[in-house]
Formats: structure tokens, C-alpha cells, sequence
């Protein structure tokens, strides 16, 4: 008994701790004051100039949809990579295969942004919105990867020969039987991907050019000025969107756990 | 008629393992067979190619007179029932069950009553809307047979179907089994490693190992008259000793000579014979064909297992509805009838024209 109150103890602990900071940002974002040195009373203000700063709001929807275009492409190309890392039949291609994945997933932000900032400038390609995306859907395919693929090795391949024996084409079986098996694994992907892509800074940093910026981006390039109270409102619009992503996930989730089918699993961030 | 013909198929392997050998069977319609055998023999492979999911690398497979070797299994009129019962998970009974009937296109108003039936068949009414999680290993096993007639095949496959169940389950479901092919007219090929299985439930058996058809007939023609030492083994219990043919109907094992019902081999021809451990009868040693001494003895409810070793060391197993006492000298008393002569290294077509020969002289069978 004991134990258990200071497990949940300790677990609250460390929540209040990584919680602190974020409404921290967010109390502030009410203060009438210029800084977060003291709160002065609560006000309105910087949400209404946040709601007037056309190019931040124009940077805020860009980015969401740099993060749907990027995450929804990299899901497609990904999961077609899971099946084709699958059908390979010699034991060691698919090891090299996978290694190749997973060397994408833990080299550093800064060293891949690097990198394509040297591709597209070789390459003669102006940096722009279509450079950031293209950057945004290479990092994300290997995670997708890695979330589809777990689903394929446990899926049960007598499922194929039993759809092709009750009459399905090769297109039936995958859209009828493969799809649905992966699709956990895909929703998962697809959502790591969309978390990447909103939060990523570094690969973004290298890539963007003049004409396009993102929120990470460009709150950056201002808190070089000292932070204004407006990027606190803007953290907070932040915080309460992803928290409403995260309650859509949640809700599918929980959705599919009821009717009796497998959850939507393998959250890792 | 055949409805499947199976000709001189061969099944290699790309490491050069073979997993069939000139494989030639008929299946006739509207019965039930049972392909019988250990693992490995090769039963598993004859279904899939039956199906389709694997093609012979030699060899045709013929469906109704037609070449269907090469045809795809979605083509065929053929449906499978799985050993793990492949059932889509994603999908209620409902959806599993319509699921061939919606890749073909058909109307809803056919579907609805078509799977009803299919599930009454199974015993299954009223079970349309659930999850296939929610079942239990009987119930799926029904759901994967309803899936598969739903279609209306003319043949049903079954793979080791009935292996992952319980006992009593399994019984329960061998007559059902049994009931649903009986009315539905339509041929069964259940392949399983379960000799009882395949007794209980066939018209006919084909017994594999070693990637070839050891035997087929009916189950008492394999039950009683085994072509080798291999089926005799792997069909009930056996004692199983060298003799010697003196000359017909006269055999030599043991260092005695006994009255048989085998005929048509050489004269002093080497040869196996085979006494069932129930066609063994303990009497007392003066009255007794044979004299033994018990070893051991298990009693296994609805009778004893008594092993019993006789003067030259060899061992019988003794079923009988009495026990015995441990080290007793024990009579055993048997008919001619009850020896079963096996040549070696005979085939099933000179095994069947020798019986033919000497039983159709004096009108048995």
C-alpha cells in the first residue's frame, strides 16, 4: 500500500514537473505587462494582436498544412516501404533494409538538414515551401515505417490465402484484408508523422527560404528580439490544438478497443 | 463420378526438398475423404494445391474433366477451411461469413438469407453481429465453415481443422462435421495426423507418408487389411512380427506354424504379420495358441493395455476388457481371421488383385 501511494506520488511529481513550464507560458499569456517578470492583470491583449498578426496566422495555417501534406505523403510512401521490407524473402536484405531505415530515424536534425540544404542546392532547387515539404516527408517515412511494420510481421498471411479463396483479386486482398490489418499501424504512423513534422525546427531551419517560414522557424528568428507576450498566446493556441489532436487519437482509440477489435497502438513519443 | 483427379503430381521445392512423389488419387463427389498421415508426409501440400495456392511442379490437377492446375484459387470451385481458421479479424460473423459473397457482387437480399442459412447450418443462429474475438475456439472453427459453404462449393477443404480444439469439443464437432457433408452433398477432403478422426468420419481414407500414398480404401479395408507396417502402425495399435508364408493359408512367426486367411504368396515367402491388441484373447496357458508373461499393465478405462512378452522375446500388446496379474503366464487364444499377412515392398494394385484372387474363390467379401 505503501508503495503504491509513493508510486503515484513520484508519477505526479515528474508531471507536474514537464507541465510547469507550458502553463507557465501559458499564464502569462493573460499578463497586461510587456515580459514574464511579473503578472500585471489579466487581459485579452496579446491573443488580440496575435489574431491581427496576419503573417503569423498565415505561418500558423501553412505549417498545419506542411504537417497534413507531409505526414499524409510519407504514410503513403512509407507503408508501401513497410510491404515491400515484408516481401523481402532473404533474412539478411531485410536486416540491411531495416538498418537503412532506422539510421534515418536516429541521425541528428541538424546533420539531415544539412544535408538537403547541400541536395537542393546542388540540385538548383529554390527553397521554398516544396523544399520544406520534400524534407518534412523524407524524416517522417522511416517512422511510419517502423509503426506499419510490427503490424505486417504479426499479421496472420493464411488471411491472404483465405481471401483468395473465397474469390478476392489481388486488389481485393489488399484493400479488403491488408489495409485493415495495417490500418492501426498506419493511424499511429501517420500521427508520429504529423507530430514531427509540426514540431520539427532544425531540418526546417536549413531548408526554408525567403518566401516561406514555419511557427517553429519564425518564433525562433523573433525570440531573438526577446520573446513578446504574443508567442505566449501563440504556444498556448498551440498547446490547446495538439491537445485536441491528441483527444481525436485517443477517442479512435478507444473507439476500436470497444467493438472488441485491436487498439491503435504503438505510441512511442 | 471424379470430381478431382489428381495426375502424376510432383511438388519440389526450390531447396530441393520434395515435398510430394507422383502423386495420382480421384476424389468422387459427394463423399467424405480424409487425406491421413504424420506430419510432413505431405497431406497439407496436396490441399493447397488442391486449392490452388500452390501448383504442382509436375503433374495436372483436373476438376470435373477440366485442367485446373494452373487456375487461380479465387476461380476455383473449392473453398478451404483453415487450420487456425483465418478468420478476418476486422470483420463481425456477419462480414466473415458475407465476405465471398460480396467479392462476387451479389445483391444484398440474396446475401442476408444465404448467410443466415450458412449459420444456421453451423448451429450458429443469432451470433451474425458479434466479434470474431468474442467467440470461442468452437465457435470459430463454425464461423470459418460457415464462411467457406456459404459459397456453395462444390468441394470443402479442411485443413487439420479440428486440431486446435478440445477433446470433447472435437468429438462433438467430428459428428457435425459428418451431418453437415451428408446434407449438403457436397465432397470433403479433411486432412489430419488423427487416425480416430479419419476412421470416425470417412468414406475413405488415403494414408500418406513419405510424400506418397501409402493406402487408401475404407476404413475397415485400412483398419483391417494394412498394406505395410507402416499403416498397420499408424492405424490403431499393432503387434507386428517377421513369419514366413509356409504356403497359402499356412503361416510360420514365433516358430510355429498357424492356420491363416491370407493367400497367393510364394512358398516360404518372408513376411509381416499383424495381430490387432483386440483381437487377442487371454486364456489359460494348456488352451492358449500362444504362451506369454505380463509385464506391465495400464488401465485406461473402458479397457487394460497389457504388455506381455512371449518366449523369443517379442512383445505384445494385449487389450482386454479383464486385468491380469504382473508376471502370470498367460494363453493367447486368436482366429485365422485375426492374422493380417503383409508382403514386403507391396504395392496397393498387386495388394488389391491378390485379395481379389484368392477371396473371390471362395466368395468372401
Amino acid at each position: 500500500m505503501r508503495k503504491h501511494i509513493f508510486a503515484k506520488v513520484y508519477l505526479s511529481l515528474v508531471l507536474v514537473i514537464l507541465y510547469i513550464p507550458i502553463f507557465y507560458l501559458i499564464y502569462f499569456s493573460f499578463s497586461s505587462g510587456k515580459n514574464m517578470n511579473k503578472f500585471e492583470h489579466f487581459t485579452f491583449a496579446h491573443y488580440q494582436t496575435l489574431f491581427q498578426d496576419n503573417r503569423l496566422l498565415a505561418i500558423f495555417l501553412e505549417t498545419i498544412l506542411l504537417a497534413l501534406l507531409s505526414s499524409l505523403i510519407a504514410t503513403v510512401i512509407g507503408t508501401m516501404g513497410a510491404l515491400a521490407i515484408t516481401a523481402v524473402k532473404r533474412k539478411s536484405h531485410k536486416n540491411i533494409l531495416l538498418a537503412l531505415n532506422n539510421v534515418l530515424m536516429v541521425s541528428p536534425d541538424v546533420i539531415i538538414g544539412a544535408s538537403f540544404l547541400i541536395f537542393f542546392t546542388a540540385l538548383g532547387v529554390g527553397l521554398n515551401f516544396g523544399s520544406v515539404l520534400l524534407s518534412h516527408i523524407a524524416f517522417s517515412i522511416p517512422i511510419v515505417v517502423l509503426m506499419v511494420l510490427p503490424r505486417l510481421n504479426e499479421m496472420d498471411f493464411s488471411l491472404i490465402d483465405a481471401a483468395r479463396d473465397l474469390g478476392a483479386s489481388g486488389y481485393q486482398v489488399f484493400s479488403n484484408v491488408m489495409i485493415p490489418a495495417m490500418l492501426p499501424g498506419i493511424a499511429a504512423g501517420m500521427f508520429m508523422a504529423l507530430t514531427y513534422s509540426l514540431d520539427d525546427f532544425a531540418v526546417t531551419f536549413f531548408v526554408t527560404g525567403n518566401g516561406f517560414s514555419t511557427l517553429s522557424v519564425e518564433i525562433y528568428s523573433r525570440a531573438r528580439q526577446g520573446i513578446d507576450l504574443e508567442i505566449n498566446a501563440l504556444s498556448t493556441v498551440m498547446f490547446l490544438f495538439v491537445l485536441i489532436l491528441v483527444g481525436i487519437y485517443y477517442f479512435m482509440t478507444k473507439r476500436r478497443a470497444k467493438k472488441g477489435k485491436r487498439m491503435l497502438g504503438g505510441m512511442i513519443k | 463420378m471424379d470430381i478431382i483427379e489428381l495426375k502424376h503430381v510432383t511438388k519440389r521445392y526450390d531447396d530441393g526438398f520434395v515435398a510430394l512423389k507422383d502423386i495420382n488419387l480421384k476424389i468422387e463427389s459427394g463423399k467424405f475423404y480424409s487425406l491421413l498421415g504424420p506430419s510432413g508426409s505431405g497431406k497439407s501440400t496436396i490441399l493447397r494445391i488442391i486449392a490452388g495456392f500452390s501448383s504442382p511442379t509436375e503433374g495436372q490437377v483436373l476438376f470435373d474433366g477440366k485442367d485446373i492446375t494452373n487456375l487461380d484459387p479465387a476461380k476455383r470451385q473449392i473453398n478451404t477451411v483453415f487450420q487456425n481458421y483465418a478468420l478476418f479479424p476486422h470483420l463481425n460473423v456477419f462480414d466473415n461469413v458475407a465476405f465471398g459473397l460480396k467479392i462476387k457482387k451479389q445483391p444484398m437480399n440474396k446475401i442476408k438469407p444465404a448467410v443466415r442459412d450458412a449459420l444456421h447450418m453451423v448451429r450458429l443462429d443469432g451470433y451474425a453481429n458479434r466479434e470474431i474475438s468474442e467467440l470461442s475456439g468452437g465457435q470459430q472453427q463454425r464461423v470459418a465453415i460457415a464462411r467457406a459453404i456459404v459459397n456453395e462449393p462444390k468441394v470443402l477443404l479442411l485443413d487439420e481443422s479440428l486440431s486446435a480444439l478440445d477433446k470433447r469439443l472435437r468429438k462433438e464437432m467430428q459428428f457435425e462435421l459428418r451431418a453437415i457433408q451428408k446434407k449438403l452433398g457436397i465432397t470433403f477432403i479433411f486432412v489430419t495426423h488423427d487416425q480416430e478422426e479419419a476412421l470416425s468420419m470417412s468414406d475413405e481414407i488415403f494414408v500418406l507418408n513419405d510424400s506418397k500414398i501409402q493406402q487408401n480404401g475404407t476404413p475397415v479395408d485400412i483398419y483391417d487389411e494394412p498394406i505395410n507396417d507402416f499403416v498397420a502402425r499408424f492405424i490403431g495399435d499393432s503387434n507386428i512380427l517377421p513369419g514366413r508364408m509356409i504356403k497359402d493359408f499356412e503361416v510360420e512367426f514365433t516358430n510355429q506354424k498357424f492356420q491363416c486367411a491370407d493367400a497367393g504368396m510364394k512358398p516360404n515367402e518372408k513376411v509381416e504379420i499383424v495381430i490387432r491388441p483386440e483381437d487377442l484373447d487371454i486364456t489359460s496357458p494348456e488352451k492358449g495358441k500362444l504362451v506369454v508373461t505380463a509385464q506391465t499393465q495400464l488401465f485406461l478405462g473402458d479397457h487394460f493395455e497389457i504388455k506381455a512378452i512371449d518366449a523369443d522375446e517379442n512383445e505384445w500388446l494385449i487389450h482386454s476388457t479383464n486385468g491380469c496379474k504382473l508376471n502370470e503366464r498367460l494363453g493367447l487364444y486368436f482366429d485365422p481371421e485375426d492374422i493380417h499377412v503383409m508382403r514386403l515392398h507391396e504395392s496397393q494394385k498387386d495388394f488389391d488383385a491378390r485379395l481379389e484372387s484368392y477371396e473371390g474363390e471362395d466368395g468372401n467379401e
